[in-house]
């Protein structure tokens, strides 16, 4: 199963999917883009630790993160 | 009275039995789509409770974590703070602390790229404290030309304002 860690005010809320359910990972998918499309950076798990990532969405991934965008001031 | 219990349970953070199953799992925020400059500093927003706070705060206290991984995480706990040397300036280091703002640390004889020791950066909508502090590490990490183009130099230290 993977997730997305919706980091938000609530500390994040959690979207998950099997990777044979095709409806879900289309919903995690949509939801990943709208964000980087909002401005918000996005990590994925690799070996254990948070990276950002700028690659397509990839169910296969265990865990992506949402990432508030940043303002100075 | 039922509306003043009602406001007194929000408060509180106590949800009637009706409510209960809401309060434990509520849809899914998407805060990118919402605008939040009415919201004032070090709040969530008019209808978050005192629970809902507490409940924030352990859950991004948790992700927080996660995203660290256990020795940063321990050692944030143990020192107050995290050290991030810059990719981009030689001999400058970036302190994170919880939910204020980066200090800018410099060895002898380098020079800062800014003029002000602080930099004051948010996220551009409420989160929790701790959790906000490991975006920011993956932020300085991994994309420090974004920390660069944001910053806010500031010659005094504060706590930040859309953090809670």
């Amino acid at each position: 199963m993977g997730r997305i860690i919706v980091a938000n005010r609530r500390g994040h809320q959690v979207v998950e999917w099997e990777v044979e359910d095709a409806a879900a990972v289309k919903e995690a998918e949509r939801i990943l883009r709208e964000a980087r499309e909002q401005g918000c950076a996005v990590s994925k798990k690799v070996d254990g630790q948070h990276v950002i990532d700028t690659a397509p969405f990839d169910p296969r991934v265990e865990e992506y993160q949402i990432i508030a965008p940043i303002a100075g001031g | 009275m039922p509306a003043v219990k009602s406001f007194l349970e929000r408060l509180f953070g106590r949800t009637p039995a009706s409510a209960a199953q809401a309060a434990v799992d509520p849809p899914l925020e998407r805060p990118w789509l919402q605008r939040w400059a009415h919201v004032p500093k070090r709040s969530a927003g008019f209808d978050f409770s005192m629970g809902d706070y507490h409940e924030a705060r352990a859950r991004g206290r948790e992700v927080a974590r996660t995203t660290l991984g256990e020795d940063r995480w321990a050692e944030l706990q143990r020192r107050g703070y995290l050290d991030l040397q810059s990719r981009l300036y030689p001999g400058m280091t970036y302190r994170l602390r919880t939910g204020r703002r980066i200090e800018v640390r410099c060895a002898d004889g380098v020079r800062p790229p800014w003029p002000e020791r602080f930099l004051c950066i948010n996220p551009t909508y409420p989160l929790p404290e701790e959790e906000f502090l490991a975006h920011l590490y993956l932020y300085v990490r991994d994309r420090e030309e974004e920390v660069v183009r944001v910053a806010a130099p500031q010659p005094w230290d504060q706590t930040l304002g859309r953090t809670f």
